[in-house]
């Protein structure tokens, strides 16, 4: 026990149940690290540190932590965090990353599996919604790929959709790592189809947590995960977000923070660019590239050209009918039938023509414009 | 004495003929039934009893046992009731024994000797080997329809013993029922914009093929579900008796003769799976999916379908026939039938547009494995339905009505019989790829589907079907093309709900 870092003690008091930042802060700041641990164990920790209530009787929070805290033993936990090569840093300690030092709702505690010195240059915040359309996914790829190629890393919170192909997108720059934010703790894979790249992005860049290892994904630890993204990063990109979600949190804390906000714009029709388009209606800058970003960072665009080049065929005859009455954002194929008065067999034909040429994208019956050639997700 | 007397009980929907042997001799005054009657057979012992007493005759004050023979299958129902009470006749000599030979009886008594149909008439006056039947005036219809056996009727026990003995004229059968006006069948031409679903009804209907249709609520899948009917051809003579036979073992009415229009049939999300595939306790009755056999079943809200139900579905699917085993019986019933289904693309209704959908990933997951793959596999036509938009509502050009529709369906369905087939979608596969090779195009759209991972073999030769089904209907012959084969594929496009959120 004596020979137990004062580490060890945090990461035990992290994994209990209904600790959140803000409590496991106030249980550290009046006993320390050791002594907290004892307090709950015996069950005398003061009622008063259950902040932030709610609908929670603190003294019944007392008791479920010392039940929860029976069952843990800080020594061979710790252990288990060594052994699975998990970097641990509690606040005021020199490894605690700095952005998080200086924030005004820190975490306690950070876990990360990767290379923590990757936080040292610029970051950009990549986020947006799980229900993405292609238009969506495309954009947040390529943002990804052309910021980390520019030497910013790319912070995002591997979630579906947005979030991971934000990521996917700086994997594949193989430039700049990326910096992903997890709301579970790290051996806790969520979403779990997201498993690979989740290994990918701690191979190649950093995947942070404030919670121990096995503490399971509960949904308000995904709020709470997105004031850290918003907190790490130097610009928050907000790519597509319903007029409610999480990505309009990170919008939020990041604002509060005095961290720029750009939204990428999206259709007014699309109930998927509700959020983006209020952000702009707000007064946030667009994002249209890589380089409207860059510019908020006070870096040079890109090298390349705005746009490149145009290299698909030219699409001709029905093709060509079909994309032009093809508007910017997901169409059924059924209305493209009716716009352009071919029958099925033709439109068909066509759109299979425009997918395998790059133009547009299918979905379950569903068409996409794709705006420019990029590196396909 | 002894008296042998013809009928006939039911197994599912097929007739089993029945020996009814009656004797009446010395012993304590009693009336046993042996030979694996069931509870309503047993209980023809006080119908048969009171029907003999109020018609005037004499109740046998001695020992009576009926036997049904053969007497290891078990006998169903009260179809039995007018043999043994002529059995009793004849073997209490009220009734002289040459007057019931070589003739059957199919009815159920009632108290006051009226004689009363019985479901299954059709099927039971077909499994009597007589040259005569007599039945209840009801029946009569039904068993004209067998066409072997000379049909008599009475209306009573009194009637039909004066009949028998020769003291009266055989009662004049009843006329044919007269065919009620049909309300007229929904018609395509009232379906406003949905240019895709109309088409796939067309093909599902030329072709045989299965169809699911995905749309949120108000979509109109049920209304374009509804007529599907309207399109098939009417039913050959021996699926029209098959459906009558079902129709008429299930006790269903059938109110214009033979079932000559396909039937439709729409069973509730919350149907058990015996009510869905047929069998329950002793007699096996037919299902959903026998009752809709030559026709559509109709699936609505296929997502609240016991998983169990569903599954139970895709046997029949595969074999057109469902085949039900218990301890004692087993039966066949013919399930042959068109599967139509709708779904909403999830829980909360809204899914089909994208990011639209506000259900948890949780919800979703569930929805997603309540329709099973498997299933899901057996549908050659998949669809998204979405609400037409009001321009096509209010100004959509009319469609094609139903009678035009109905008629290329009818061309289309000649040329797949003259390649041996019932449908496109029962061709087998050597056939198909005889008959319909894939043209240069078609081959080269297909090999690019498939190394794309977005084709699988089997799923490849659901959509061969349905391309030479399109082809069919534009009446067109040879290899197949290009364009017949890309709106095959996306009219069997993977449902958004299966695809699930696009992943980058």
């Amino acid at each position: 026990m004596a020979a137990l870092p004062p580490e060890a003690h945090v990461v035990a008091l992290a994994r209990l149940p209904r600790v959140g930042p803000g409590r496991l802060r106030a249980l550290l700041e009046r006993y320390g690290p050791t002594e907290a641990w004892r307090a709950v164990v015996a069950g005398t920790v003061d009622p008063a540190l259950v902040v932030h209530p709610g609908n929670d009787d603190p003294a019944a929070v007392v008791r479920s932590w010392q039940r929860a805290a029976a069952a843990i033993d800080p020594a061979a936990y710790w252990q288990a965090h060594v052994e699975a090569g998990i970097g641990v840093a509690v606040r005021g300690s020199d490894a605690f990353p700095a952005p998080f030092a200086a924030d005004d709702d820190p975490p306690a505690v950070v876990f990360w599996q990767g290379d923590l010195d990757h936080l040292a240059g610029l970051r950009a915040a990549v986020v947006g919604t799980r229900r993405a359309t292609r238009y969506g996914l495309d954009v947040a790829h390529r943002l990804g790929c052309d910021l980390a190629r520019a030497g910013v890393a790319v912070v995002s919170g591997l979630a579906l959709g947005i979030d991971g192909a934000a990521h996917a997108g700086a994997l594949a720059a193989e430039a700049a790592p990326p910096v992903a934010v997890v709301g579970s703790g790290l051996d806790r894979v969520y979403p779990r189809a997201h498993g690979p790249l989740w290994r990918e992005v701690a191979r190649a860049g950093v995947v942070l947590s404030e919670y121990p290892l096995g503490a399971p994904a509960a949904a308000w630890q995904f709020p709470a995960r997105n004031r850290l993204i918003a907190a790490l990063a130097d610009v928050v990109v907000v790519v597509e977000s319903q007029a409610t979600g999480g990505a309009m949190g990170t919008a939020m804390e990041a604002a509060r923070r005095g961290v720029p906000v750009l939204a990428v714009p999206g259709p007014v029709t699309a109930a998927s660019s509700d959020g983006t388009n209020q952000l702009l209606f707000d007064g946030c800058p667009p994002a249209r590239d890589a380089a409207d970003v860059l510019v908020v960072l006070g870096l040079e665009a890109a090298t390349e050209g705005r746009t490149a080049a145009e290299r698909r065929p030219t699409p001709r005859g029905d093709a060509a009918t079909v994309l032009n009455e093809a508007p910017w954002g997901p169409v059924p194929v059924e209305q493209l039938v009716l716009a352009t008065g071919l029958d099925l067999g033709r439109v068909a034909l066509a759109l299979d023509q425009l997918e395998a040429d790059g133009w547009v994208s299918r979905r379950a019956g569903w068409v996409e414009r794709i705006a420019r050639p990029g590196v396909r997700p | 004495m002894l008296a042998t007397v013809s009928s006939a009980t039911l197994l599912g929907v097929d007739g089993f003929p029945v020996t009814v042997e009656v004797h009446v001799g010395q012993g304590l005054p009693g009336f046993t039934v042996v030979g694996l009657p069931d509870a309503s057979c047993r209980e023809a012992r006080d119908r048969v009893r009171a029907a003999l007493l109020t018609s005037g005759f004499a109740w046998p004050d001695k020992r009576t046992t009926v036997n049904l023979a053969p007497t290891s299958v078990r006998k169903i129902g009260s179809s039995l009731d007018l043999a043994i009470a002529v059995g009793v006749l004849v073997a209490s000599g009220q009734l002289p024994a040459d007057a019931v030979a070589e003739r059957g009886f199919i009815g159920e008594l009632g108290l006051d000797g009226t004689l009363r149909h019985v479901p299954g008439a059709l099927s039971l006056v077909d499994a009597v080997e007589t040259a005569e039947v007599v039945v209840a005036p009801g029946s009569v219809f039904e068993a004209n329809l067998v066409g072997r056996p000379r049909v008599r009727c009475a209306p009573d026990l009194a009637a039909l013993v004066d009949a028998l003995t020769g003291e009266a004229p055989w009662p004049r059968p009843p006329d044919d029922p007269v065919p009620p006006a049909e309300p007229p069948a929904p018609d395509l031409a009232d379906v406003r914009g949905h240019p895709l679903a109309r088409a796939a009804l067309e093909v599902a209907a030329a072709g045989g093929h299965h169809l699911l249709m995905v749309g949120p609520p108000g979509s109109g899948k049920t209304m374009l579900a509804q007529r599907l009917p309207g399109l098939l051809p009417d039913l050959d003579d021996a699926s029209a008796l098959e459906a009558t036979r079902v129709h008429s073992a299930a006790g269903l009415a059938l109110p214009g003769g033979l079932v000559r229009r396909p039937p439709f049939r729409a069973p509730h999300h919350g149907t058990s799976a015996v009510a869905m595939v047929g069998g329950g306790s002793g007699r096996l009755r037919p299902g959903e999916i026998s009752l809709a056999s030559g026709g559509v079943l109709f699936l609505d809200e296929l997502g609240e379908f016991a998983p169990l139900v569903l599954d139970s579905l895709r046997q029949p699917l595969e074999e057109g026939v469902i085949r039900i085993a218990r301890a004692e019986t087993r039966v066949t019933l013919p399930a042959r039938f068109l599967l139509v289904a709708a779904m909403n693309p999830c829980p909360c209704g809204e899914g089909v547009t994208p990011a639209a959908c506000r259900c948890s990933d949780r919800s979703l997951d569930r929805y997603r494995r309540r329709v099973s793959g498997p299933l899901l596999d057996r549908f050659d036509l998949r669809l998204e339905v979405l609400r037409p938009d009001p321009e096509q509502l209010l100004r959509g050009e009319a469609a094609d009505p139903s009678a035009v529709v109905a008629e290329r369906v009818a061309a289309a369905r000649r040329r797949a019989a003259e390649r041996g087939a019932r449908t496109n979608a029962e061709l087998p596969t050597p056939v198909l790829e005889r008959v319909a090779p894939l043209g240069p195009e078609a081959s080269a759209l297909v090999e690019r589907a498939l190394r794309q991972g977005r084709l699988t073999a089997r799923g490849l030769r659901r959509v061969w079907r349905v391309a030479l089904t399109l082809a069919d209907l534009d009446g067109c012959e040879g290899p197949l093309r290009a364009e017949h084969v890309a709106s095959a594929f996306h009219l069997r496009s993977d449902p958004g709900f299966v695809v699930g959120p696009q992943a980058a």
